[in-house]
């Protein structure tokens, strides 16, 4: 069944794609740091309050995910920023959120030869995110 | 002056793409915290041009001895030219370093890219009488 994109449904459905994946499990080995998901209002699309997306991620395992203000997710260790659309976008398999992240369409704060050294662990996380059936405000 | 009190990396333009600003960031924090890197960085002249082929982007790093400065796009009289797409950017980041400070090619990382050069995904220009420069730049750029 679909879930509403990015409500707190939506937050443990990806907590549970990532703690189901065997690629996540072996490419987060060794992280530690909190990952912060903010997503830029869009009140044309019916998105109309930023939302954040708390990561609570370690050792190759999703300890929690949560849904609230953007303002949370803001203070994680590294944080990733786009408007609604640019996400729908990553969650559809529209956007590769390497390139994304290269072109400056995802926005990304954090120490980045962390981030360069677990790309593959992205890229799977950005795989789950695409296993989630959803149902988008911009689309009803 | 160390590396920890001086600006290492400067952007030719007034608003660096976000891919310079990534590189640019990547190199500087590589070299900060890796005294073996800042060796290489200090010794390093040459200007490469890194154009990513399935974004249309790419950037000319220009190491100056010491101090690098980030160009959007390829400029002229580049001593190496590298031309791949953004998974291989990031893999050959990703390459470990081994013994004499060479990338390490055997690895699930390296074997990716050494298949990517064979398949003609990853072009080199200028390789043959630069290998060594770029052994330099792949030690600085890379994370592992």
């Amino acid at each position: 069944m679909a879930v509403k994109a990015f409500s707190n449904e939506w937050a443990k459905a990806f907590k549970d794609e990532l703690n189901k994946s065997a690629t996540y499990k072996t490419a987060g080995k060794g992280w530690k740091w909190t990952v912060g998901l903010v997503v830029e209002a869009e009140p044309d699309k019916h998105f109309p309050e930023a939302k954040g997306i708390v990561l609570d991620l370690f050792d190759g395992e999703a300890r929690d995910v949560t849904v609230g203000p953007a303002s949370e997710a803001q203070k994680s260790d590294f944080v990733i920023t786009a408007p609604y659309s640019r996400w729908k976008e990553v969650a559809t398999k529209q956007l590769d959120a390497t390139k994304g992240m290269l072109q400056g369409k995802l926005k990304l704060k954090g120490d980045l030869p962390t981030i360069v050294r677990y790309t593959k662990a992205s890229q799977e996380m950005t795989e789950c995110t695409t296993r989630i059936p959803v149902e988008w405000p911009d689309e009803k | 002056m160390d590396v920890d009190s001086r600006a290492l990396v400067g952007y030719d333009d007034d608003e660096p793409s976000a891919f310079a600003s990534m590189l640019g960031g990547l190199i500087e924090a590589n070299v900060r915290s890796h005294p073996e890197k800042e060796r290489d960085f200090e010794s390093l002249k040459a200007r490469v041009g890194i154009w990513v082929t399935d974004i249309d982007e790419g950037v000319t790093l220009d190491f100056k001895g010491g101090k690098l400065v980030v160009h959007n796009g390829l400029k002229p009289r580049r001593t190496l030219t590298i031309r791949t797409d953004a998974d291989t950017v990031m893999s050959l980041s990703n390459l470990k370093i081994g013994l004499f400070g060479l990338p390490v090619y055997y690895d699930e990382v390296g074997r990716g890219v050494a298949f990517k050069l064979l398949q003609g995904k990853l072009r080199i220009e200028g390789l043959l009488p630069n290998v060594m420069t770029l052994n330099t730049v792949t030690r600085i750029f890379s994370v592992q």
